[in-house]
């Protein structure tokens, strides 16, 4: 099974905790790849950085900052393959930024369940050092009509072939209903559990892009041109240092 | 065979084999929902057969067999099921219902994976009862949601939501590997405990089932101690539990009203039950590293002796203190240091704690204060205390007996 981690921060930390992280988070990646585990992942920039797009009636609509807003925010993902959500809690529970903040451990989607469905590839070899952007399909927890959702899969099909084809694309990937998140928290030794995303709001993330576009722009407009921009809203950030 | 002995046979099987059965077809199918809804179907059918053709010799082998033709035939109507009926199928085979040799149990692995999957941590605490209830003691939707006060379709929502995640989240149907044993176990045991209190404190919502919770949280851990023979804090939780519900009978008098453990008729307690659970603590070896349940389970057998020892009460609630963060124990602490003598030390932690202020708006804080400064003789602050006590008393018969006692000290 593959997850997605979602590493959070939850506002307020000291410099000392800052630091704990910094140094304890390299090892950990060390550590999970040798496991083969830890499949692919980075930090992204602040949350300062962030451009939420959504396109209504033909216009792109940009606002700064993330999807969600609230104190906490997401400021990295890694890619895991385990064996079941116990392995995923583990990995999660051994990362330093769960000892102060907290993790969201999302399952990927099953593209089964949707024949037709773009279904990506492998991770390329390259994909941790070549990938600037991440578009995060932002829903607001409002189901869509069977027609709405067709058209958006036949949309994002093309999409993801056109980006790809474009040599943009480096992987992404849809996931499963933020009900069947698992938030990790380490505190004191002990491993807390919340049944449910990192933070209690209505709107959460349905899926990933990762992107080697050239500027920021660019991702903007690769974002505004995916059909979830028209009925969702997809936020762009880069990654640190990219 | 009468319908009357097939229902009554019947009814026992439910009780007994529900659990399993819907375990083992879990594990087959992967499939929760089907596996309710076979289990459902093979007791349907088995009201029908056991009339007429009489009772099988081994009911619950006979219902797994049905339950599981029933799995295969669902499954070769879709599409992507057919590969997994055809194992099914095969694995079948092997396990005709009237099979005269006795297989191994291995059948009860499959409880147990039922137990530590419906009370996985990674959901939420009401997911995991709600689950339990449902899947390993059979009750319905409807009976879980008036248990729980709750509106039928939220409950509904409830388990459909918790089953989607185990699926979808990828919760292994398992028992948990030793490193992770001893911590999900304890998880588990809070679940039937859990399940226990809501049917013991029975302030509120459907008397009848609320009860019935009682009988199945020590159902479930009569399960789960067979299962985890070297587990001794389920041991000693079915002890707690029986020990607090042996007194149901005397708990409540004719008129309906909350009577306290020392007016209680003792005639009226289930020594039974008693008895099963000193044996049960018997067995548990000294109290060098008591676990939680062991220590609430020696304190529940020293209120069920003729005397009372309260020291020993005492003793036992300050090691408990040690073990939970607990104001509710503490306050507890505090009644014992007051009734093995020293009333003045008892009141003192009491206020101790009502300073701190942790118990605010929690009515028994004021009604034990009431209590010692009543046996202290203190009776005008003994009459304030009580009044704070009504006005915060969450159920009737509780107001009643508040009442009963504040009218009772101005005779006194």
């Amino acid at each position: 099974v593959n997850y997605l981690l979602l590493i959070c921060s939850d506002g307020d930390s000291t410099e000392e905790q800052e630091a704990m992280m910094r140094e304890n988070t390299p090892s950990w990646v060390e550590e999970m790849e040798g496991r083969g585990v830890r499949l692919l992942g980075r930090q992204l920039d602040g949350p300062e950085t962030a451009k939420t797009v959504r396109v209504r009636d033909g216009e792109m609509l940009i606002s700064d900052g993330p999807f969600a807003e609230t104190k906490e925010c997401i400021a990295g993902l890694d890619v895991l393959e385990c064996e079941n959500l116990d392995e995923a809690i583990e990995v999660a529970s051994k990362h330093p930024v769960s000892w102060v903040h907290s993790i969201e451990v999302r399952p990927f989607f099953d593209y089964d369940e949707r024949p037709g469905a773009f279904a990506p590839e492998t991770i390329p070899a390259d994909a941790e050092t070549s990938m600037r952007y991440m578009l995060m399909m932002c829903l607001d927890g409002i189901a869509e009509s069977t027609e709405v959702e067709d058209e958006v899969v036949r949309d994002a099909n093309a999409w993801h072939e056109r980006v790809a084809a474009g040599g943009e694309y480096v992987y992404g990937h849809a996931l499963q209903h933020a009900d069947t998140a698992t938030t990790v928290r380490v505190r004191d030794g002990q491993i807390l559990l919340t049944d449910g995303p990192f933070a209690d709001t209505k709107e959460f993330l349905g899926g990933f892009a990762l992107l080697r576009c050239e500027s920021r722009q660019r991702a903007v407009e690769l974002a505004a041109e995916h059909p979830l921009a028209r009925f969702h809203m997809v936020e762009v950030r880069p990654f640190w240092g990219a | 065979m009468s319908t009357a002995n097939a229902e009554a046979a019947l009814q026992t099987a439910f009780r007994e084999e529900w659990g399993r059965v819907v375990a083992t077809l879990i594990r087959r199918t992967g499939d929760w929902d089907l596996a309710e809804e076979c289990a459902q179907e093979a007791f349907t059918q088995a009201l029908t057969s056991w009339s007429r053709d009489g009772v099988p010799r081994r009911p619950g082998a006979w219902l797994t067999t049905v339950a599981g033709n029933r799995a295969i035939d669902r499954l070769r109507r879709q599409a992507r099921g057919a590969e997994l009926a055809e194992g099914l199928a095969r694995e079948q085979l092997g396990n005709p219902p009237e099979d005269e040799e006795d297989e191994p149990e291995v059948i009860e692995d499959d409880r147990l994976r039922l137990m530590f999957t419906c009370c996985h941590p990674a959901l939420a605490l009401e997911a995991r009862v709600a689950l339990t209830l449902r899947t390993l003691a059979g009750l319905t939707t409807a009976e879980i949601a008036r248990a729980f006060l709750v509106a039928e379709p939220t409950m509904a929502k409830r388990l459909v939501r918790a089953k989607a995640k185990i699926a979808g989240a990828g919760i292994p149907y398992r028992v948990p590997p030793p490193e992770l044993l001893p911590e999900r176990t304890s998880g588990v045991l809070a679940v039937i405990y859990l399940l226990f209190n809501e049917g013991y404190s029975a302030s509120s919502g459907d008397q009848l089932i609320r009860a019935g919770l009682c009988d199945e949280a020590i159902r479930l851990a009569g399960v789960l101690r067979a299962l985890l023979p070297d587990e001794s804090e389920a041991d000693a939780l079915l002890a707690l539990m029986l020990l607090q519900h042996s007194r149901r009978d005397a708990r409540v008098d004719a008129a309906g009203e909350l009577v306290t453990l020392e007016d209680q008729d003792r005639g009226r307690w289930h020594h039974d039950e008693i008895a099963e659970a000193e044996a049960l603590l018997a067995g548990g070896g000294p109290l060098t590293t008591p676990g939680t349940y062991r220590l609430q389970a020696e304190i529940a057998r020293c209120h069920v002796q003729p005397q009372t020892d309260w020291g020993r009460v005492r003793d036992l609630y300050e090691l408990l203190a040690q073990a939970v963060h607990s104001p509710v124990i503490r306050l507890n602490h505090a009644v014992a240091v007051a009734m093995a003598g020293d009333l003045d030390a008892g009141l003192a932690l009491v206020g101790e704690l009502a300073q701190r202020g942790e118990l605010s708006g929690y009515h028994l804080l004021a009604a034990t204060r009431a209590d010692l400064l009543r046996r202290r003789g203190d009776t005008a602050a003994a009459a304030a205390e009580y009044a704070r006590a009504l006005a915060l008393a969450p159920s009737e018969p509780e107001r009643r007996f508040l009442r009963r006692r504040l009218d009772g000290l101005v005779l006194e």
